[in-house]
Order: structure tokens, then sequence, then C-alpha cells
């Protein structure tokens, strides 16, 4: 999986990174019980900080999407176990909504966001098969 | 024999400083990076033309020239060595000379044009990369390793049977020519040079590996084929460097606890057999890497995006400065093969405290 990251850009390079490794699960290249690189190995290869790998990690493992094992590394966790937690579709939904709001400010419709939300899902599915 | 071997390592440094611009990689010229699209310019085309011809005609008339006064002049074998060493600095410091020059052309030329500032910069990494990695594992090093510690034990058995003056030097005709006085220090000092110098290699291979592998967002596939010969053959280089070291430096440790082991010979033709494997083996090496990636780089090129410019860490394009890259080592930009990042203070002791200690063992014994 190619993970591409701007660093220029004004989203943060730890949320880019966060991110695209969430796609790479959501798109099957990321399985569950698969091993994230070691934070050193991916910080060498992208040339960024380790710490900003570092906080990218911790970041998915506070939204419950990997665990971090002492020596074992970062590994995927498995859906099942993701889904029993409480919390998870209050905090997207949370997040979700500014989102929505900025969409009826600049002037999209309900049925533009609607067709767009579908299509996304539809692609990230898509990836997979 | 010392003609010989002057004439084949200048031959073989001309070589490859001529071929230099052409083994690097396409987007990195004299040390500036150009974006994909501009890296065929003519006028780059004709700079690196113009170095390859300037080093490669001034290296072939000084060889000849030097070949000349030794075959008409019959110098001594002092003054010849001597002139063969001046001859190999004035190689170097014309290529670095003209490296300095066409480097500050390149980056004028990228500057003036504009180049790559309309393009949106990306850094890039495939997470599968790592699982191709084909960098031979550190446990390969403990058996030249064992070799010399078996040498060692057996020194140490022999102990009695050595000579009172123990050769540390030998002559261009295989003869020792430089002695110390026996101690239980001076006896395995060449084997704690050669343990010395295995330990590094072993950090050296292990530090690479932990480096990171970098990839072209604007070619991702070539540029990870290079990446990834870079890493294996390097690897594999650097082991038979240090196999081989350890077969001479045992050899001649056998040649000094039983002597008459080998004629006189076989003592000379030796480290030039020693020398044609690790040229040949560096010339393979280049070619290897330098045309890596070649055939699945011939396909159009990401478009609107190009690597995350370094030039800022690559003072002068040769020395890289990056506190943020954890990697100890990184490729090269101008030459082929890996050069220490700066920035990282891991990188000095793996490569000056194994040297250290050899000039501390050298001199104390």
């Amino acid at each position: 999986m190619i993970i591409q990251l701007e660093p220029q850009s004004d989203i943060p390079i730890y949320t880019q990174l966060t991110n695209q490794i969430i796609e790479g699960i959501a798109t099957g290249f990321l399985q569950p019980g698969h091993s994230l690189p070691s934070v050193r190995a991916l910080a060498a290869d992208l040339g960024v900080n380790m710490h900003t790998v570092n906080k990218s990690y911790h970041e998915l493992e506070k939204k419950g999407i990997i665990s971090i094992i002492p020596k074992s590394g970062a590994v995927v966790r498995p859906r099942k176990e993701i889904s029993q937690e409480a919390g998870h579709a209050e905090r997207i939904f949370a997040a979700l909504r500014p989102v929505i709001a900025e969409a009826l400010v600049v002037g999209l419709d309900q049925q533009q966001i609607e067709k767009q939300l579908i299509s996304i899902i539809h692609d990230l599915k898509e990836i997979k098969s | 024999m010392a003609l010989t071997i002057l004439l084949i390592t200048l031959a073989f440094l001309a070589m490859t400083q001529t071929a230099i611009p052409y083994l690097v990689k396409q987007t990195v010229v004299f040390g500036v990076s150009i974006p994909e699209g501009e890296a065929k310019d003519d006028k780059l085309a004709a700079y690196k033309r113009t170095y390859s011809l300037l080093v490669f005609s001034l290296s072939a008339l000084a060889i000849v020239v030097f070949w000349i006064w030794t075959v008409s002049g019959n110098p001594a074998e002092g003054q010849l060595v001597l002139t063969g060493t001046a001859i190999q600095f004035g190689i170097i410091f014309l290529s670095m000379a003209l490296y300095f020059y066409f480097h500050g052309k390149t980056a004028k030329r990228k500057r003036t044009e504009k180049w790559g500032e309309d393009l949106k910069q990306v850094k890039i990494t495939d997470m599968s990369a790592r699982s191709k990695d084909e960098m031979l594992p550190w446990y390969v090093y403990l058996l030249p390793i064992a070799v010399t510690l078996g040498v060692m034990g057996y020194t140490a058995t022999q102990y009695g049977a050595l000579p009172e003056q123990i050769p540390t030097h030998w002559g261009a005709n295989g003869k020792p020519d430089a002695f110390t006085a026996k101690s239980p220090l001076s006896v395995i000092t060449p084997l704690i040079v050669l343990f010395c110098m295995q330990g590094m290699f072993l950090g050296i291979n292990e530090a690479t590996k932990r480096s990171g592998i970098k990839i072209s967002a604007s070619r991702p596939q070539a540029s990870t084929i290079r990446q990834l010969t870079l890493r294996k053959y390097s690897s594999w280089f650097m082991f038979l460097v240090c196999v081989l070291m350890t077969m001479l430096l045992a050899f001649l440790q056998l040649t000094t606890i039983h002597e008459g082991l080998a004629d006189d010979a076989v003592m000379m033709i030796l480290p030039v057999v020693f020398m044609l494997v690790v040229l040949i083996g560096s010339i393979v090496f280049a070619v290897k890497v330098g045309t890596a990636g070649h055939q699945a780089g011939e396909g159009p090129a990401a478009q609107g995006i190009r690597d995350y410019d370094e030039d800022d860490h690559w003072k002068v394009g040769l020395f890289y400065f990056n506190k943020n890259d954890p990697s100890i080592f990184v490729e090269k930009r101008f030459g082929v093969g890996w050069t220490i990042n700066f920035a990282n203070p891991k990188g000095y002791f793996l490569i000056f405290g194994p040297l250290l200690i050899i000039l501390l063992v050298s001199y104390s014994s």
C-alpha cells in the first residue's frame, strides 16, 4: 500500500498519515491482525520525524482502530472487537456535523451530499474486492 | 608489479568518475533534484556530457603520460608509487572541481527556469516494500567472525613457536619489510583490527537495513526496484569484502606462525587477486544499481506531483543533514552507494568508533 504525504499542506502530517492508514484498513489493504511497520522504519522510509509517526499511531490507538502491543508493535484490531465498543458512532457523527454544516453553508444540497456519501462508501468497498 | 597495480587502479578510478552522471538517479543531476518532466532537459544533458568528456580525456592523458614516463624514464619504485598516488588525487580533485562547477550551474538553471514550482510536493512510501528487502541478515557475519576468533585461539596455542620479530607490513614483493617485537598483544594485533572491521561491517549492514527505503513519487515502481537493488547488492558486496579481508588476514597470520607455508609467488599474487576481485565486484555493483529500474521507468510518470524537494538538506549536493530523518545512511546523490546522515550522531559512532579502536591497538603494540 502506497502512503502519500504532502508536507506543505495545512493538514498536519500525522493527521494525513492517520487518515491514510484508516483508509488502508477500510479498503482492505491492511487486514485485521496485520502489523503496521515499526515507528522507526516508517519514519525512515518517509524521512519524517519519529514523533510524527508515533503521534499518528497513538491517535489510531485512541480511536480503537489499532492496538499497540509491547515488542510486537502496532496491530490492526479485528472489526468485531472494534464495533463492540461504545462511543464510536457518537464520535464520528459529531465529527461529521461541522462538515455537513459547512457543506450546507456553501450551498450544497441534501441530494448532492447524499450522493457523494454513497459514492465514497462505494469507492472504499470497491477497492477491497 | 607496482606499475600494473597503479595502472589498474588509475584506470578504474578514471572510469568510475567518468560514468557517475549516468549511474545516479535520473531525477538528481549534479546533486540537485530535478522534477521528472525536466530530467531530460538538453542543457542538463550537455552538462553531464561535458563533465564526463573532460574527466575521461584529462585522466586518460595523465595515465598515458604516466605510463610513457615509467617506461622511458625507468623511475625508482618509491618515486613511481608517489607519482601514481598523486595522479589518483589529481583525478579525484579534477572531478570534484568539475562537480562543484556543474552543481552550481544546475542549481542556477533550476532556479531561473522555476522548475517544479507549480507541482505539488509529496513524500511517498510503499508499506509492502520492506517485505521485499533482500539484505543479508546480520548473523552471516558470525561466520567470518568465528574464523577470526579461531585463528586468535590457534595463535595463542602456537605462541611459543612464533618468531621473536612479528611482521607488520609486507612489501610489493610479498616479503615482510617491517617488524615489531613479540608480545601477547602484538601477535594478535592484525586479528583485533580484523575483528573491529568485521564488527563495523555488521553494524553498517544493520544500520543500512534500518535506514529508509526512499521511493520517488513520480516513479514509485522504478525507484522501488532501484532502492531494493542498491540495498541487496551493497549488503552482498560488503559481505564479499569482509570475507576476502578475513581470508587474506587469516592467511597472513598463518604464514607468520608457520614460516614457509606459502612461497613468495603466492604472497605476491594474493593481494593483487584480492584487489582485482574487489574492483570487479564494485564495477558489477555500480552497473547493477546504476541500471536497476530503468526498464520499469520507461512508462509515463505521475502527473502534477513531484518528490519533496530535499535540496536544503543536501549541502552542496553531497552532505545530507536531516535531523528529522531517523535513517543513518541514505543513497548518495552523486555516486553509487551510500552516504551518512550527518545530523544523526549514531552514524559517527558506527564509522569512527571502530576506526578509533583500530588506531589505538595499532599504535599501542
